[in-house]
């Protein structure tokens, strides 16, 4: 440009080395932008349009403006008046900017002499520092002012939202009032705003509830982002796996159930000062139950303040509930919106079975379309009842919109990945507008702005609990009218909108008033076991905001008691206290306590984590060949279960060989990776939660085994990955993406050779962001050691035919009662007629997605087997059952994830109610399953290994749940001696063999409903029973005595002897049979009875008496012998003898010879 | 290290032309942590809550250089021109400045307040 730049020829502004050069100077490691850094690579981008922007400007512009300048400015000056601001006379753009840049290093080569630049030729000249220096000063201005529009921005975002007229209010209800009410529709800013009022009103430790564990991410990030981090990790969330809360923590954002959890923990709650509880209209079960607890908390802290948050429904509920709360209404912002009654006709109403008929919403699309024209923007929101009508109604949009290319259709339920999830944010292209079809999802707990049109088919599918057949049932309903009108309002938020309803005004005023809370629909276990724990008294009598009915309440209870967590007085047991304070399902909770017991904690882990989130398989990729081919070697025909372990096992060797690329393996196989990755977290805190309790073992930490550069290497990773993790969340407040035409939305996640982003938006993401970030991978790193993951996940890869036979009972004895019988016809009928039975539902099937929907044969009894005719009918040793997880009906009543167990084997094991004939060869189990031996001696032999097996690992349980942890009875002194580990592995030992190598034909039948009825003789009048006297306890500690109820004698807690209305005399000498003991030299004649006794007390020699006698006879000798020993008289000597039972049998002998 | 501008909040800053507020953190013309960069006025300075980097400050505002009201960087309420002005200071002066000032500030039509 001018002559100086002559000795720098050599300068080219686009040469790497010499913007190095300049690096040198401007940007070095201590500078406030280092090279390298993003805002590093932006200042050059901006640099060059800078560069452009003056040499348009140096051809046009300046020449002008700078004849007019002084000539005018001289002219005006003459009219100011007193004061002389001292303004340079020439404009220069740079007098507009407020910092300045200036080091020694820069002002050096600056105030430079000549001679000294031309000797380094090829080096930045001083014209060169200069325009860098003024490039780097308008690029500071120019990012300064675009953060500084975006704080503009927020805030005058906040001061427009419809609550922020109230925000005093607010706080001064809050003030004088223990309990207040917001009410206010999604939109008004309660959610956002009401924490924020109250933190910047001085008040603090807030927790603020939310149903959904999303909210409370989303909320924090939102709200710390919103008050512009200057609380920094003083807005915090917390969730069943993630916690950001730090001691300074004022604001906590958490779920319902953690709460709960907390009051568990601290009565009284007193880490709070004000709790928060939002959506309280949505009637979740434990808001609900929350309300009630919050209650009678409030006698106990005068200064705790609730404020209850609701949309504008029932308000006088909550507000009359709390002793006539004062309520404040904030009016929602909403637009007003045109409703259309477009029922749907006969011809084109579906039955039950049939898919749905989509020409009533394709109709509204043409409608639509005629009427309004492609640059009038607005979206359309459709609501169906579940998923499957979704893909019905989607299918037939996506044919129109494929054809108009006016529309983009996505779908939208809780079952999509997040990404999918998140697409409905994302910008339709000019012309056309977004089709979101969702399920209720988009009722309340997702806003999409830009809705301008709603289609209502008035139908919601909502879980409910039917008590009768223990079964979850997933049924349409009818909405409410409140639901109807949520729905409708969604098209009122940004603008004028219409709703169009599929149904008749009519039926609108015939629906509900209100959507049936969750209380009153669901089952109540977890909030029994919960209430239970928490010593709240009587279920029943608990001042719920609206109870739910008695019997909902009594099944619950009952079902506790079956799962052993309540005694038969309805308290808790030791392990039902445990399972309160895990917060999983009772069977999940059995599992992890049962695993813990034997060394099977890694691989249990992983089973009841999986078992607790949704099946990672994709429904979509079932029908794909190339999906099932590669999912094959994963598959585990044992059950569902042991699948789910493999895939998990096996996605985390590949996540330690290949990282990111464990996201390619996931779609090859039709996995949907985030799955695997909650999974993962739930993993970890039920470990943690094992550990609290004192039941896994403290390992040592594996950090002193690194040395110090791992350590380091594992310092720097992290802090990368925090930095990377930081950049994405800003991103994701800002970016929102324009969507493509083209995209075939039902791609997503189907395709296995896709190379990278299996769905559209991930290739889209990718080119976008210029990275090719993967957010979950960066978390997942940032939270497990993958090192530790792979070593615990090869512990459960190769788990030998033992381990696996231990962990099945596990899992069997953790789902029990959840037991189904195969049908006895199922042998000859086609894979997909398999039908199965539970003891209180007949005719169940088996979910589609489970391994043996596709594999029933190994369920069959193998032909040669079983013999067909006469009384061996039926005869085999190699009947099952299934063990299943849910029970849940939809169009047919299904059972997912089940494994296959040896039926007579496992229900010996963990059945609560085994009744026996006089001579054992006729067993009924729960009063439902009828099991027939053929041979005597072999139904005595199994039926009394199995007592002595149950007694042990009963015993051993015992003894490691009171090992306890905080929380746990240990803290009392009640903690006794650990079990042994040979006590266990003995245990384990002799379970498998009993499951595996036990012999013995039977057959397997269900009762009828009149042979349930009469199935016992009933209590009997001292008919022949000996006086109770003799009848001596069979196990330690334990007393037998004749069954009030189904009469014969109670052996055990679960085995009751001969009370079968087969059954003979009790004593009757044609049930003795000679019998030798094989531990001791005993042979003689005895009746089932008494050969159960003999060899309940008779153990090898040398095995276990001394040990136990020396342990009982120091301790606690007389306690503990005299539970083996008891009086006993002798006719023949006419004497008072104290004995154990084998010795009376010895007695006995000694006058038979 | 330490010592970034996240730092503790010093006061609230509120503009006395638009009403916007926002706690800040420090007040002066070296804010910490901004190496070679130094502010020709004395400003409000909080760190910049968009930006994913710890030590990036953001200014918020200043005083009028001639009635000494807090005024915030937006260019409805204030400009920079060697000096801080706000702009009715600005408007009061007009003939002071440059043309190009002029023009800008003729497209503009003076802010109410929001609240
Ligand atoms: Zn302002
Ligand atoms: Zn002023």
């Amino acid at each position: 440009m001018s002559d100086d730049r002559g000795d720098s020829r050599a300068w080219d502004w686009d040469s790497p080395q010499c913007r190095a050069q300049l690096d040198e100077i401007f940007f070095r490691p201590h500078d406030y932008i280092q090279a390298g850094s993003p805002e590093h690579k932006e200042f050059w981008a901006f640099f060059e349009r800078f560069q452009r922007f003056k040499a348009k400007r140096d051809m046009f512009g300046s020449r002008a403006a700078n004849k007019r300048d002084p000539h005018e400015s001289k002219k005006k000056r003459s009219d100011s008046q007193a004061v002389d601001l001292g303004l340079p006379k020439e404009y220069d753009a740079r007098y507009r900017i407020n910092v300045s840049v200036c080091t020694r290093d820069v002002e050096e080569r600056l105030g430079v002499s000549e001679h000294r630049q031309r000797s380094t030729s090829s080096g930045p000249g001083k014209q060169e520092v200069a325009d860098c220096r003024l490039a780097l000063l308008h690029f500071l201005d120019f990012t300064q002012k675009q953060s500084f529009g975006k704080l503009a921005k927020l805030k005058r975002e906040q001061k427009s939202l419809p609550i922020f007229q109230y925000r005093e209010r607010i706080v001064e209800l809050v003030r004088t009032h223990s309990v207040v009410v917001v009410a206010g529709d999604t939109g008004c800013g309660k959610s956002t705003q009401v924490p924020q009022y109250l933190l910047s009103a001085g008040f603090s430790h807030i927790a603020c509830t939310q149903p959904r564990r999303i909210a409370c991410i989303s909320l924090a990030k939102r709200v710390s982002f919103e008050s512009l981090n200057q609380y920094g990790s003083k807005v915090g969330y917390q969730i069943r796996f993630e916690s950001s809360r730090t001691p300074v923590t004022k604001l906590l954002f958490l779920t319902e159930g953690l709460l709960l959890r907390q009051i568990q923990q601290d009565p009284s709650l007193s880490q709070y000062q004000v709790v928060i509880v939002d959506e309280v209209h949505e009637r979740h079960l434990h808001c609900d139950f929350l309300l009630g607890v919050l209650r009678s908390l409030l006698a106990m802290r005068p200064d705790l303040r609730l404020i209850l948050m609701s949309a504008t429904i029932n308000i006088k509920l909550f507000s009359s509930y709390f002793g006539h709360a004062p309520v404040l209404q904030v009016p929602g912002r909403l637009f007003p919106i045109q409703v259309i009654y477009q029922p749907i006709p006969p011809e084109e109403q579906s039955s039950r079975s049939e898919k749905l008929d989509p020409r009533p919403y394709l109709r509204v699309l043409q409608g639509i379309d005629q009427r309004y024209p492609p640059e009038e923007r607005g979206d359309l929101l459709l609501f169906l009842s579940g998923v499957a009508e979704i893909s019905t109604i989607m299918e037939a949009c996506q044919t129109y919109a494929t054809h108009t290319r006016r529309w983009i259709v996505l779908p939208l339920h809780s079952t999509l990945s997040l990404a999918q999830q998140d697409k409905v944010f994302d910008i339709a292209p000019p012309g056309v507008r977004k089709c979101i079809i969702s399920t209720n999802i988009a009722e309340t707990s997702v806003t999409i702005d830009g809705v301008r049109f709603v289609v209502d088919s008035g139908k919601v599918k909502e879980m409910s609990f039917d008590p009768k057949a223990k079964m979850q049932r997933l049924q349409e309903f009818w909405i409410s009218r409140a639901s109807s009108e949520q729905r409708k309002g969604r098209a009122g938020r940004t603008g004028p909108g219409v709703c169009y309803r599929l149904y008749a005004e009519s039926d609108y005023e015939a629906f509900a008033p209100y959507p049936v809370p969750e209380i009153h629909r669901v089952a109540l276990d977890s909030l029994v076991l919960q209430m239970k724990s928490m010593d709240l008294g009587d279920p029943r009598s608990f001042p719920f905001i609206d109870p739910p009915p008695a019997s909902s309440i009594q099944t619950a209870m009952t079902y506790l008691r079956e799962q052993g967590a309540l005694d038969a007085r309805g308290e808790l047991t030791t392990i039902g206290r445990l399972l309160a304070q895990l917060p999983v399902d009772v069977v999940i909770g059995k599992m992890l306590v049962l695993g813990s017991l034997f060394n099977l904690v890694e691989p249990v882990l992983t089973v009841a984590a999986a078992l607790s989130v949704q099946s990672p398989f994709l429904r979509s990729a079932q029908h794909n060949p190339d999906c099932s081919t590669a999912r094959q070697p994963l598959h585990s025909n044992q059950g569902d279960p042991f699948t789910l372990l493999n895939t998990f096992n096996s996605w985390v060797q590949v996540k330690g060989e290949r990282g990111s690329g464990s996201r390619k393996w996931c779609r090859r196989r039709g996995l949907e990776e985030q799955r695997l990755y909650e999974m993962v977290n739930m993993r970890r805190q039920f470990k943690e939660l094992l550990r609290s309790h004192g039941l896994v073992e403290t390992e040592e930490s594996s950090v002193s085994v690194q040395d110090r550069s791992q350590r380091r290497e594992r310092l720097s990773e992290r802090q990368r990955l925090h930095q990377l993790k930081r950049e994405h969340d800003l991103q994701e407040n800002s970016r929102r993406k324009v969507l493509r035409l083209e995209e075939d939305p039902e791609n997503a996640g189907s395709s296995g050779s896709d190379e990278e982003g299996g769905t559209g938006r991930g290739k889209k993401r990718k080119e976008d962001t210029g990275s090719n970030l993967d957010i979950q991978e960066v978390k997942f790193k940032l939270r497990h050691n993958v090192n530790e993951l792979q070593e615990a996940a090869a512990a459960g890869q190769d788990l030998s035919s033992w381990q696996q036979a231990l962990l099945k009972l596990v899992l069997c004895r953790g789902l029990y009662p959840q037991l189904a019988l195969p049908d006895e016809h199922n042998a000859t009928r086609k894979d997909s007629e398999q039908v199965f039975h539970t003891r209180n539902k007949q005719g169940v099937v088996i979910h589609p997605t489970s391994v043996f929907a596709s594999d029933p044969e190994v369920l069959h009894v193998p032909e040669h087997e079983s013999s067909e005719f006469g009384a061996d009918k039926g005869q085999s040793n190699r009947h099952q059952l299934l063990a299943f997880v849910t029970l849940l009906e939809t169009n047919k009543p299904y059972l997912s994830n089940c494994v296959r167990v040896p039926a007579l084997q496992a229900l010996l094991l963990v059945a609560n109610s085994v009744d026996s004939n006089a001579d054992c060869t006729r067993l009924v189990v729960d009063g439902w399953l009828e099991l027939s031996v053929s041979d005597a001696e072999a139904a005595l032999r199994v039926l009394s290994s199995a007592l002595t097996l149950r007694t042990e690992w009963e015993r051993l349980l015992q003894a490691q749940l009171s090992q306890g942890g905080p929380g746990s009875t240990a803290g009392l002194g009640l903690a006794g001696p650990k079990p042994s580990r040979r006590d266990l592995e003995k245990l384990a030992e002799g379970l498998v063999r009993f499951l595996l190598y036990t012999e013995v034909s039977y057959s397997l039948r269900r009762l009828t409903a009149l042979q349930s009825q009469n199935l016992y003789i009933g209590p009997q009048q001292d008919s022949g029973l000996p006086d109770s006297q003799n009848l001596n306890p069979l196990f330690p500690g334990m007393k037998t005595e004749p069954d009030p109820i189904k009469g014969g004698l109670r052996v055990s807690s679960y085995f009751t002897y001969n009370c079968l209305s087969d059954s003979k005399d009790l004593y009757s000498e044609c049930l003795r049979t000679f019998w030798t003991c094989p531990h001791c030299d005993l042979h003689m004649p005895l009746t089932p009875l008494e050969r159960m006794q003999h060899e309940a007390t008779c153990r090898p020699a040398g095995e276990q008496q001394p040990e136990q006698d020396a342990e009982s006879g120091k301790a606690e000798s007389s306690s503990s012998s005299s539970s083996l020993t008891r009086l006993y008289h002798c006719d023949v000597c006419n004497k008072d003898l104290t004995l154990t039972s084998t010795e009376i049998l010895k007695h006995k002998r000694q006058h038979l010879q | 290290m330490g010592t970034a501008v996240e730092g503790t909040v010093r006061g609230m800053f509120t503009c006395e032309v638009c009403d916007l507020s926002s706690p800040f953190t420090y007040y002066g013309q070296k804010p910490p942590n901004t190496r070679a960069i130094v502010l020709l006025e004395e400003c409000f300075v909080m760190k910049d809550p968009f930006s994913p980097d710890k030590e990036r400050f953001l200014i918020l505002g200043s005083k009028c250089s001639l009635c000494n009201k807090d005024v915030c960087v937006g260019t409805d309420c204030s400009l920079f021109y060697t000096k801080r002005f706000c702009l009715p200071c600005v408007r009061q002066h007009l003939d002071q400045f440059p043309q190009q000032v002029q023009s800008e500030l003729a497209k503009k039509k003076p802010v109410q307040k929001t609240s």
